[in-house]
C-alpha cells in the first residue's frame, strides 16, 4: 500500500536516524509533479534540498547516479515546466547552478548587492564610496568649526555605521536595498583608501545600530604627509626606471620625461 | 654600500671637491680600508695625500691602526654616510637660518664648507661676510657673532672635534695628516660626545668688528683696531688654537625628525595638538638619547608649565588633548603611568614607522593609481590575503584586481607567500597569499631614491655642459660690465656691452637657469624622502638588535 501511495506521488519518503519516515505531500505540490516520472522526481528533490545555494550539474550527477544525458534532459524538462531555474554563479562565469523557481538565490551565488547580472557594478560602488566620504568629511568639518572642547569636537565628528546607512538610504541613489553590512564594506574600502578611520565602542544592546553590543564609528581624517619628495620628480614615476643607465639608450641625459618636466 | 650609493657619492665628491678627490673617494668606498701605498698605486702620492687631507677635514675619511697590528701602516676608510650627507647641506643651512637668522646661517655655511675650523676664524670670517652685505658705514661686532656661536653650541648643533690623543703603543706610526683626530688602539674612533669638553665654548679674546673688503684689493681696512695689529694682520692669537669645531649632524637629524613628526600631527589632528607635541619633544631634547624608541616620560604637569606663553589653554583642555593624542590610531603619544597627572611619552619609533608607511603608500598611489594604493594599504593592514579576499575587501572587480596585483608584484612591492596544504606542494592544493613587507620595501625605495638623485645630478651636469659655451660668454660679458661700472663708464658703453648677448641667447640662458633650479630643488625634495626612509630603517635596526 505504501508503495502505491508513493508511486502516485502523494507521500514523501524521508529517512532519519531511527528509520524511514513518511510525510503527506500537500495537494498543490503533488499536482506539480503529476506527469513526471521517478527520475524527474528525484532530480527535483535534490534541487529542493540544495535550498537557495543551488546545485551544479556535476554534483547533481553524483547525487542521483544518473548519466549526463539523462540529467540534462530532465533539467530541460523541469525548466520548461517552470519548476526550476538556472542561475549563473559570479565566482565562475561558466558555472550554472539550478534551484527551485521561486527561491531567491543566495548572496554567494549572485554576489549580493554589488552584482547585477553577474557584472560587478564598479560605478555604483564608486558613487557610494564618494557619497559616504562626503558625508563623513562634512560631519568632521562641522565638528571642527564648532570650536568646542577637543573631546566634544572629536566625538561629534564620528558617525555610526547606522547613521551612514540611513543617510545613503535617504539619498535614494541605490536601486537595491542595502543592508548595514553592505554599507560597512563600503566604509571599509574608505579605510583602505586612507580617508577614514574606525573605532569600535561598546554599546548597550538595543540601541539603534548596535550589533552584538558593539558599534562601529567612522570618521573622516586627513593624510599625515604630503605626497613624498620622490614622486615629485620624473624618476619616481618613470616606467622604465630600472633600465636607465648613464651612457645607455635610456639615460638621464636623454630622458624625454625629464625634458618634458623641465619645460613645464 | 650599494652600487647606487657609490655612484651618488662619486657624483657628490666630484661636484664639491673635484675629480682627484672623487677618484680617491670612490676607490676607498669600493675597496674598504686600505693603507697609503695601496691607494697610491694609480695616482701620485702627493695627490693622494692631499685628497685624504681634504676628506678627513670634512670627516668623510678616518684612519686607524692597521689590521695586522701596531707595526703595520695606517689604514684609511671612507664613510659613505658622511659623503651622502653632503646632499643635505642646503637643509642644514636653511634650518640654521630659521632658528638663528643670518648669523647662524653663515656660521653653519662656513663650517660646512671648511669641515673643521677654530672658533676665532669662524667668527672673523662670518663678521666680515655680514659686514660686506650691510650698507656702507655699518659693521657687525664680533661679540654678536660669538653669542650666536655660543647659542649654537648650547643647543648642541656645533661640537668640538675630538682632540688628538696620544696613541698608546710607543712604536705607533704618527698620523700623516695633520690637524685631524686620532683614534685609540682598541676600538673604533671615539665619538665626539665621549669627551667632556665637547660642548664647552672656550673663552677667547676677540674684540673688534667685521671688516669690509674693498673690491679689487686684498688689503683689509681696519676700523678701530690698534696700530700694532694693523702691521701684523696674520699674527693674532685668541687663545683657542687647537680647538676645532664641527657641525653636529646627529643633532640636526634629530631636529628634522622632530619637525616631521610635528607637521604630521598638525595635519592629522590640529595646530594645538602639534604645539603640545612640539613642547614635549623640546623638553626631551637633552634627556633622551638619540637612539631611543620613545622619549622620556613627561608628566602632564610639566607639559602644562612648559607650554609656550601664547598658547594659553586651561589644564582640563590640555588633559583632553593629551587623551586624544593617546587614543589616536597613529599612536604618536603613549601614556605610561598616572603619576603627576599622567605620564606621557612620544613614541618615536611608531611615529617613524607610520611616516614611512605613509611614504610607501604615497609612492604606490602616485605611480600606480588610487585603486592599486587601496590594495597596497589593504595588504599592509591585513598582512596576508588570498586573491579572492583581496577582491572582496577592496571592492574591485576580479580582472582588474588581478592585473593590479601582478603589476605590483612585478615591481617587488607585493610578495607571494605559498602555504602548501599537502607535502607534495601541488599548486592546486596550495594557498597563495599576497603580503607586503614594509621594511624590505622601504629599503628598496631608498635605493630608488639614491638612483633618482644621481640621475638628477647627472642631468644637471649634462645641461650645464651642453650650454658651456653660452655660460662662458655670459660670464665674460658680466665681468666686462662689472669692470666698466667700477671704472665709471657711460650708459651707452654699458648698453653696447649688453647687446653682445642676443635675445634668443638671453632666453636660452633664462631657461637654463630655470632648469638648473628645478633640478636642484628636486634633489632637495628627494633628500627629504631619503631622510625619512633612512631614519625608519635605522630605527627598526636598532629595535630589533
Amino acid at each position: 500500500m505504501k508503495t502505491r501511495v508513493l508511486e502516485e506521488g502523494q507521500l514523501d519518503l524521508l529517512r532519519n536516524s531511527s528509520g524511514l519516515l513518511y510525510r503527506m505531500k500537500d495537494a498543490q505540490s503533488a499536482s506539480k509533479m503529476k506527469g513526471s516520472d521517478n527520475q524527474e522526481k528525484l532530480v527535483y528533490q535534490i534541487i529542493e534540498d540544495a535550498g537557495n545555494k543551488g546545485i551544479w550539474t556535476r554534483d547533481m550527477r553524483f547525487k542521483s547516479n544518473l548519466p549526463l544525458t539523462e540529467v540534462n534532459k530532465i533539467l530541460k524538462n523541469l525548466e520548461s515546466k517552470k519548476l526550476i531555474k538556472a542561475v549563473k554563479s559570479v565566482a565562475a562565469s561558466k558555472k550554472k547552478v539550478y534551484m527551485l523557481y521561486n527561491v531567491q538565490p543566495d548572496r554567494s551565488v549572485t554576489g549580493g548587492a554589488w552584482y547585477s547580472d553577474q557584472d560587478f557594478e564598479s560605478e555604483f560602488v564608486e558613487v557610494l564610496n564618494q557619497q559616504c566620504f562626503k558625508f563623513l568629511q562634512s560631519k568632521a568639518e562641522v565638528a571642527r568649526d564648532s570650536k568646542q572642547s577637543p573631546m566634544i569636537q572629536r566625538n561629534s565628528s564620528f558617525a555610526t555605521s547606522h547613521e551612514v546607512w540611513k543617510y545613503i538610504c535617504e539619498l535614494g541613489i541605490s536601486k537595491v536595498d542595502l543592508s548595514m553590512e553592505d554599507i560597512e564594506t563600503i566604509l571599509n574600502t574608505l579605510i583602505y583608501d586612507g580617508k577614514v578611520e574606525m573605532t569600535i565602542i561598546a554599546a548597550k544592546e538595543g540601541t539603534v545600530g548596535s550589533v552584538d553590543g558593539q558599534m562601529k564609528l567612522f570618521r573622516g581624517v586627513n593624510p599625515i604627509i604630503q605626497p613624498t619628495g620622490l614622486v615629485k620628480t620624473p624618476c619616481g614615476l618613470c616606467p622604465v626606471f630600472d633600465e636607465c643607465h648613464e651612457g645607455g639608450e635610456i639615460s638621464p641625459s636623454r630622458c624625454i620625461y625629464m625634458t618634458e618636466w623641465l619645460n613645464f | 654600500m650599494t652600487a647606487q650609493e657609490a655612484r651618488l657619492c662619486g657624483l657628490l665628491l666630484r661636484e664639491h671637491f673635484g675629480e682627484v678627490v672623487e677618484k680617491i673617494g670612490t676607490h676607498l668606498l669600493r675597496s674598504g680600508a686600505q693603507n697609503l701605498r695601496t691607494i697610491a698605486s694609480f695616482l701620485s702620492i702627493f695627490q693622494v695625500k692631499k685628497s685624504l687631507c681634504v676628506l678627513m677635514k670634512h670627516g668623510a675619511c678616518r684612519f686607524s691602526i692597521g689590521r695586522k697590528g701596531p707595526g703595520s701602516p695606517v689604514e684609511y676608510q671612507a664613510s659613505c654616510e658622511r659623503i651622502l650627507g653632503i646632499l643635505r647641506y642646503p637643509r642644514y643651512i636653511y634650518t640654521a637660518k630659521t632658528l638663528y637668522s643670518d648669523t647662524g646661517e653663515l656660521i653653519i655655511e662656513e663650517l660646512l664648507q671648511r669641515g673643521h675650523m677654530t672658533m676665532s676664524s669662524i667668527v672673523k670670517m662670518v663678521a666680515d661676510r655680514l659686514t660686506h652685505n650691510m650698507e656702507e658705514g655699518r659693521s657687525i661686532e664680533y661679540n654678536e657673532v660669538v653669542s650666536t656661536f655660543s647659542k649654537l653650541v648650547e643647543t648642541h648643533f656645533l661640537q668640538r672635534c675630538p682632540p688628538v690623543s696620544e696613541v698608546v703603543p710607543p712604536v705607533s706610526t704618527a698620523p700623516t695628516v695633520p690637524g685631524a683626530p686620532a683614534a685609540p688602539v682598541s676600538t673604533g674612533p671615539p665619538t665626539p660626545e665621549s669627551f667632556s669638553d665637547c660642548y664647552l665654548v672656550p673663552s677667547v679674546s676677540l674684540a673688534g668688528r667685521g671688516k669690509r673688503r674693498r673690491s679689487g684689493e686684498d688689503v683689509v681696512l681696519d676700523q678701530g683696531t690698534t696700530k700694532k695689529n694693523r702691521l701684523k694682520p696674520g699674527k693674532l692669537t685668541h687663545g683657542d688654537e687647537g680647538i676645532y669645531w664641527q657641525v653636529n649632524f646627529e643633532r640636526f637629524h634629530l631636529h628634522f625628525r622632530d619637525q616631521t613628526i610635528i607637521s604630521a600631527v598638525a595635519s592629522k589632528l590640529d595646530q594645538t595638538s602639534s604645539e603640545i607635541v612640539r613642547t614635549m619633544l623640546r623638553m626631551s631634547e637633552v634627556t633622551t638619547t638619540p637612539s631611543a624608541s620613545c622619549t622620556q616620560a613627561l608628566s602632564a604637569n610639566e607639559v602644562f608649565r612648559s607650554l609656550p606663553a601664547n598658547y594659553s589653554i586651561s589644564r582640563p583642555i590640555l588633559d583632553q588633548y593629551l587623551t586624544l593624542l593617546v587614543d589616536d590610531p597613529m599612536e604618536f603619544v603613549g601614556k605610561t603611568g598616572d603619576s603627576g597627572g599622567g605620564m606621557y611619552v612620544v613614541n618615536l619609533h611608531k611615529a617613524l614607522t607610520n611616516l614611512a608607511r605613509a611614504t610607501l603608500e604615497s609612492v604606490v598611489q602616485e605611480k600606480f593609481g588610487s585603486r592599486s594604493a587601496r590594495i597596497f594599504r589593504l595588504l599592509l593592514r591585513k598582512r596576508h590575503l588570498e586573491q579572492k579576499q583581496v577582491e572582496d575587501f577592496a571592492m574591485i572587480p576580479a580582472k582588474e584586481a588581478k592585473d593590479m596585483l601582478y603589476t605590483l608584484m612585478s615591481e617587488n612591492l607585493v610578495l607571494l607567500q605559498e602555504l602548501p596544504k599537502t607535502p607534495d606542494h601541488a599548486p592546486s592544493r596550495t594557498f597563495y597569499l599576497y603580503t607586503v613587507n614594509q621594511l624590505a620595501t622601504a629599503r628598496m625605495l631608498l635605493q630608488h631614491c639614491y638612483k633618482a638623485v644621481a640621475n638628477l645630478i647627472d642631468r644637471r651636469l649634462f645641461q650645464t655642459k651642453e650650454s658651456k659655451r653660452l655660460l662662458e660668454k655670459s660670464q665674460r660679458i658680466e665681468a666686462i660690465m662689472a669692470s666698466l661700472q667700477a671704472s665709471g663708464a657711460e650708459p651707452e658703453q654699458l648698453t653696447e656691452v649688453e647687446e653682445m648677448i642676443s635675445a634668443p641667447e638671453k632666453q636660452q640662458l633664462e631657461s637654463l637657469r630655470h632648469h638648473i633650479n628645478k633640478l636642484d630643488s628636486a634633489e632637495n625634495q628627494v633628500d627629504e624622502t631619503i631622510f625619512l626612509l633612512k631614519s625608519y630603517v635605522a630605527s627598526t635596526a636598532r629595535i630589533t638588535r
